[in-house]
């Protein structure tokens, strides 16, 4: 590992022990995972997006594909353990 | 620009000042001052077009939106149709957004000219402007010294008069932080309040979209623009709309306002001095204050970053560099690293209860302290940072940078609103006045932010 992550792995790991620290004494309490519990949670299922949308939002999601083969279709990188074999 | 937002709009509405003068001034003073400033990473160039048919709007008579004409600038978070939304962070370094955020939309829709992508720290980790992977932005206000983050460019872009309003968005204290710094007038709302459809998110249980303004004016038109219930979203309040406007004239001779001796414990004198001269101003202004009790106020910021890190860990994993762009860990900087590092720390399973429920569990104790102290007064007066702006390139021990959030996580934690306005100066360097409300209690901070500034 590069010295550089190294000394940022030892600075992340000493923010977290702080915190143990400073939080030893607190009392023990029910946790809050969002600070508000009114939420809606049900949604509607809502309108298709109209085709216009829909193509521009295509034009914009291709040119953002880094590479792609012959036919327009989006390349992904292929997982380094299978070109090794 | 020149002018206060409300007089702007009546120049446009009454057809002294189009909408395409506004936009080509505001281009025209980025042109001039961006260089040095570096508050926008991208600039809109279909500004000038969306100008001039708001300008057909309003010549055939129709509605233009309560906007209309004014020229907008977005963090680089939030995601702008056609525009690269690269959280100034070579990962997203080409990213083009391929659709308009919840906020956008709603701009869009009210006569707004999004103007163009605003600076920002790398993934809104920072409290300083300087993390940024397009370079560090500088404080009009202060020129030669920090903005304050992560809505850098956003502060600065309204206190250098390039924009008229701005959206950003507030995890720790990114619209409070450098709504100080900059002498500019900013809120973070209620949890809830304004969807979050279209930011890419820091700390999901965190983040909140708000304005940048500068006057009050300004930031509460921008609020009620953005604020209310998404039917599509599910984190997003029940509220169909909100009106501040109104009541912003109200005087606050009822209103009773709040302070802690915790603040003066933490803070510079020499900021606290100018805060205490603004809860004097206050006072005058006819409100009572009183003292309350915040006893945990300190414990805070370090809850806070466990939970964020944690949080931001889970919501980088998508960022791995097999689909698109690169993997985030390879060319983030270090700010963005140590949070990353941070989180995957407390993820791991062994380490469960032990720091991310234990700090969820102080967020309870912080969100009960709030609520007993604002069940006493209105609103809580009190410093936004403990500390003037460092001058640019400083280098700061990650536990002096972490220092900047000691007073603005607190208010994340509770999930409560908090709006910031400058209180005065410090050697020429802005000090802003944080005003902390109640859940949903935006309409009071802003009348308490519209009284003080009436006065100055």
């Amino acid at each position: 590992m590069a010295e550089r992550e190294k000394e940022i792995e030892r600075s992340a790991e000493e923010i977290v022990e702080s915190f143990v620290e400073s939080a030893k004494e607190l009392p023990e309490l029910r946790e809050t995972y969002y600070s508000q519990e009114a939420y809606n949670i049900v949604r509607p299922d809502g309108k298709p997006t109209p085709a216009a949308e829909r193509a521009k939002f295509r034009k914009r999601f291709i040119s953002n594909m880094p590479t792609s083969d012959d036919q327009g279709n989006l390349k992904v990188e292929v997982a380094r353990w299978a070109e090794e074999r | 620009m020149g002018r206060g937002t409300l007089e702007k709009l009546d120049a446009i509405h009454r057809g002294e000042l189009s909408a395409v003068e506004n936009v080509q001034r505001a281009l025209e003073q980025i042109e001039k001052l961006d260089k040095q400033i570096k508050a926008f990473i991208e600039l809109n160039p279909n500004a000038r077009a969306e100008a001039e048919a708001v300008d057909r709007r309003i010549k055939r008579g129709e509605r233009a939106g309560k906007l209309a004409g004014l020229a907008i600038g977005a963090k680089s978070n939030i995601n702008v149709g056609d525009l690269r939304t690269t959280c100034a962070s070579k990962t997203l370094g080409n990213y083009v957004a391929t659709y308009d955020a919840e906020v956008v939309k709603r701009v869009r829709a009210a006569g707004g000219i999004i103007i163009g992508m605003n600076n920002m720290d790398e993934f809104a980790c920072g409290s300083s402007g300087e993390t940024s992977a397009f370079g560090p932005t500088d404080n009009p206000a202060a020129p030669g010294r920090i903005p304050g983050g992560s809505s850098s460019g956003s502060a600065a872009a309204i206190a250098a008069g390039m924009c008229d309003l701005c959206l950003a968005s507030d995890t720790g204290g990114s619209i409070r932080n450098p709504a100080s710094h900059c002498g500019v007038v900013g809120i973070r709302p209620t949890q809830g309040l304004v969807p979050s459809h279209g930011l890419i998110e820091l700390s999901v249980s965190f983040d909140q979209i708000g304005p940048l303004a500068p006057d009050v004016y300004g930031t509460a038109l921008m609020l009620e623009t953005i604020a209310g219930r998404n039917p599509d979203e599910c984190t997003t309040l029940d509220l169909s709309s909100v009106n501040y406007l109104d009541k912003l004239d109200v005087k606050i001779e009822s209103i009773r306002v709040g302070t802690s001796p915790k603040f003066s414990e933490l803070t510079d004198p020499a900021v606290m001095k100018v805060i205490d001269g603004a809860v004097e101003k206050l006072h005058d202004l006819g409100a009572e204050v009183v003292e309350v009790e915040l006893p945990h106020l300190e414990k805070g910021l370090s809850a806070y970053y466990v939970i964020m890190s944690a949080e931001f860990f889970s919501a980088t994993r998508k960022f791995d560099g097999r689909k698109y762009g690169r993997r985030i860990e390879e060319v983030c900087g270090d700010e963005v690293l140590r949070r990353i590092k941070c989180g995957d720390y407390i993820s791991r399973k062994e380490q469960r209860g032990k720091y991310y429920q234990r700090a969820l569990q102080v967020r309870t104790l912080l969100r009960r302290e709030f609520k007993e102290a604002l069940d006493r007064v209105d609103v809580i007066v009190g410093p936004t940072v403990p500390k003037l702006p460092h001058e640019l390139g400083t280098k700061l021990s990650p536990a002096e940078m972490r220092a900047y959030d000691y007073l603005t996580s607190p208010i994340s934690l509770a999930g409560t609103c908090a709006g910031v306005i400058k209180a005065g100066e410090v050697n020429g360097i802005p000090v802003g006045l944080q005003v902390q409300g109640r859940v949903l209690g935006e309409g009071t901070v802003l009348r308490v932010m519209h009284a003080l500034e009436a006065v100055k």
